[in-house]
């Protein structure tokens, strides 16, 4: 147990370190954060092996392969390589996403420990511990302005649908389902994986363009709905995320100059989310455990593909998930 | 090695309000070059020896000043460009004149400093300020001739190497063929020829197709310095790759690779962090590696790759600690090592202002303190100890009272003779053993 506490706080450590990082002077050290990545498997497999009742148990933590690049998306990819400027538009919201995944690792975890599934990102706007709660709602509220503000679209739906598409990831839960109306924060699932029943969501329900899902404006939107009940893909009235959200631009901005791909955090924190890996894919492939502590290439760039059109992976752990989050 | 107490009391000068980044002497030890978190460079000189003034033979003094890099700030990528200076290296000197090449994380300079103690006087058309004469006041014609005039330093930038690297810079090393040299970002490494800016050649990248699929970094490269075709490049994970530039045109495929297996029972979340190599060195004689990771420095011999001839422990009283360093980042501190000129004794810093040194031979090592209070007249350089429980003699320092802040990451031992120049954040110390001046 006490490995698991303090593999749990190395991994807050280790978040907070890549969250400085990016307003470091200089930009993003990409050894340093290469360093981090490893600190943060370590403690994660820590973590995960150490047994406890009601821990959901990680998948393989082998090395998947890797995933496949998008299509014309050069090895440097969006917003997300290492020290590459996210669209201006997610640049701006970016500081005020930083402080959740922080706020969620630090209340899942514990939560997983209990065998309260910190089920989800939702963490963010869970109850998991009081405190923290009333910290992440506030700090939700702040993604939403300056998503808002950022995206500009005033005719996006969802209202909070922000260009920034990191912060779209908190919204998921550990199986990926974003958060529905019919799971009020601040239930805790089973476990991770009964949380999940949620079917694979398909493909059509996502958009193209990564959708930057606010979470607290899923409503009920969004693949399936509560742990307890998973509502068939497209059964529920869905929010669609926004179409006219473009393309991470950096994507596309590695054909003239390579990009400096130094620690993009979410996609850091998406790739040390593993099995998370496989719904970052447009094809449909279930998870497969991605290799941790690596830093993502274009997929994990790829906002907005987040799971919703995969199947749930059952090893789908949860507080990576909500690492995954910003 | 003798005793500490031989050592003459230290140069203690304040080079500059920012913090020291490298220190490096040149190929004969009178100069000695140091760069800071500003973009200067400071250059100082050896006064010779002279019996009017026995106390200050042979001490350091400012020779020149300069602003090497500034900060910039790439638009493109929206990134801030420091101007701090990772290294200096200086080149052969082939004239007169010296040169260094001095670089931050993008960008390398090369720079010719020269000197200038004459002036020429009696021109026939200006007058001593410079402004032009009257010509009917002319009435004769006279040679001018040179008069000398004090010392002035000149520095100019003659080169500047720009745009060849996507990542940080973090280490330069001239080739023994003095007309090379090689520049080391994260993943990769170019060379380029010192008189041509607009391009270099690309002789190392490790960078993978997938970013995802990225393990590890390059963390440090030096040249042989005999043989022009060898280079060694080290890793974040520990190891070392001796590349022969004879082999292919990139040299990602190494000739040899020198590492050494992982102590299963050091296992931690933090052992990939502490194997990681911050510094490599060639040994004077080119047959050594020297290599520093977070808790110890080792020699590596070429012909062996299976492991380090030898292994010394710096501080490994911080085993038990590294979580603490973590979270308070020193445990990504790269430290520097190097060599004395006969390859015996072996040099690196610590916290608390201490440094290590290593005697080869009689392995023996000792623990000294750069300090002010070490600087006072007379004052010799006192071995410190840190104790880590158990006995613990009067000055011992207990571990829980280092001051982690207080870090000498930067040293330099003088190429001949026993004097080392040591950087604690923004003072300089210069060391010189004068009873024990010639290296054995």
């Amino acid at each position: 147990m006490e490995f698991k506490l303090e593999a749990h706080r190395i991994v807050s450590i280790s978040l907070g370190k890549i969250y400085n990082s990016r307003v470091q002077r200089g930009g993003i050290k990409l050894h340093k954060n290469l360093l981090v990545s490893l600190v943060l498997r370590s403690a994660r497999q820590v973590y995960l092996s150490d047994p406890c009742p009601g821990l959901y148990l990680a998948g393989p933590a082998g090395t998947p392969a890797p995933p496949p690049q998008q299509p014309g998306e050069p090895a440097a990819g969006p917003p997300a390589g290492w020290g590459e400027p996210p669209p201006p538009a997610a640049r701006a919201s970016w500081p005020e996403t930083e402080p959740q995944p922080e706020r969620s690792a630090v209340s899942e975890a514990p939560r997983v420990g209990d065998a309260v599934p910190a089920a989800t990102v939702t963490g963010v706007g869970d109850v998991p511990q009081g405190g923290e709660a009333d910290a992440a709602e506030a700090a939700w509220n702040r993604v939403d302005g300056p998503r808002q503000a950022a995206a500009g679209e005033a005719e996006d739906p969802a209202g909070g649908w922000g260009v920034f598409p990191l912060g779209s990831r908190a919204a998921r839960r550990p199986c990926g389902c974003p958060l529905g109306g019919q799971d009020p924060p601040g239930t805790p699932a089973a476990t991770p994986r009964a949380a999940c029943c949620c079917a694979p969501r398909p493909a059509e329900d996502e958009p193209p363009a990564p959708p930057a899902v606010c979470p607290r404006k899923r409503g009920a939107a969004g693949v399936g709905g509560g742990p307890a009940s998973c509502p068939a893909p497209g059964s529920t009235p869905l929010k669609k995320p926004r179409r006219n959200l473009e393309q991470p631009a950096s994507g596309g901005e590695d054909d003239d100059a390579e990009e400096m791909e130094t620690g993009n955090v979410a996609n850091l924190i998406s790739i040390f989310g593993s099995s998370f890996s496989g719904l970052l894919r447009k094809s449909p492939g279930g998870g497969r455990e991605e290799e941790e502590g690596e830093e993502s290439g274009p997929e994990a760039a790829e906002p907005g593909q987040i799971c919703c059109d995969k199947p749930v992976l059952r090893d789908m752990n949860p507080w990576s998930t909500a690492i995954v989050a910003f | 090695m003798r005793e500490a107490d031989t050592l003459r009391p230290p140069q203690l000068m304040e080079v500059s309000a920012d913090i020291i980044s490298t220190v490096e002497f040149n190929h004969t030890g009178e100069l000695l070059a140091t760069g800071d978190k500003g973009g200067r460079v400071v250059i100082f000189q050896r006064e010779p020896e002279s019996k009017n003034a026995p106390h200050s033979q042979g001490e350091y003094d400012v020779y020149s000043t300069f602003q090497s890099h500034e900060p910039e700030f790439d638009y493109l990528k929206s990134l801030e460009i420091e101007e701090k200076i990772n290294k200096i290296k200086w080149l052969p000197q082939q004239n007169a004149a010296h040169s260094l090449l001095s670089t931050n994380d993008k960008t390398i300079k090369l720079w010719k400093i020269t000197e200038r103690d004459k002036r020429p006087e009696g021109y026939n058309l200006k007058d001593e300020e410079g402004k032009l004469k009257d010509l009917s006041t002319v009435t004769s014609l006279q040679v001018p001739v040179l008069k000398p005039m004090d010392l002035m330093v000149e520095v100019s930038p003659r080169r500047i190497f720009a745009n060849g690297h996507t990542y940080h810079i973090n280490s330069i090393s001239v080739n023994s063929d003095c007309e090379t040299y090689m520049s080391a970002d994260d993943l990769r490494i170019n060379l380029w020829h010192l008189a041509i800016t607009d391009r270099s050649f690309n002789i190392v990248d490790i960078k993978p197709a997938n970013m995802e699929d990225l393990t590890e970094v390059i963390t440090a490269s030096e040249f042989h310095p005999h043989h022009c075709n060898l280079f060694v490049y080290s890793s974040s994970k520990g190891s070392l790759r001796l590349c022969d530039m004879r082999a292919a045109a990139l040299c990602d495929k190494h000739s040899k690779l020198f590492e050494e297996p992982e102590d299963p029972s050091n296992r931690s979340f933090f052992s990939e962090i502490i194997s990681s190599v911050s510094d490599v060195k060639f040994s004077h004689s080119g047959r050594y590696m020297l290599t520093r990771d977070y808790l110890t420095v080792k020699v590596w011999d070429l012909n062996m790759e299976a492991r380090p001839i030898e292994t010394y422990q710096v501080h490994d009283y911080l085993r038990s600690k590294l979580c603490s360093l973590y979270e308070n980042d020193c445990i990504f501190d790269k430290f520097e090592c190097a060599w004395n000129g006969s390859d015996s004794v072996i040099m690196t810093g610590a916290y608390n202002n201490f440094f290590r040194m290593f005697d080869r031979n009689t392995k023996r090592d000792v623990t000294l303190e750069a300090s002010r209070e070490s600087s006072k007249p007379r004052a010799v350089l006192k071995p410190r100890r840190v104790c880590v429980g158990g006995k613990r003699r009067r000055d011992d320092i207990s571990v829980d009272s280092l001051d982690f802040t207080k870090k000498i990451l930067h040293t330099a031992w003088h190429p001949a003779e026993n004097i080392i120049a040591i950087a604690a954040t923004n003072n300089l110390y210069i060391f010189q053993d004068k009873v024990n001046s010639e290296m054995h």
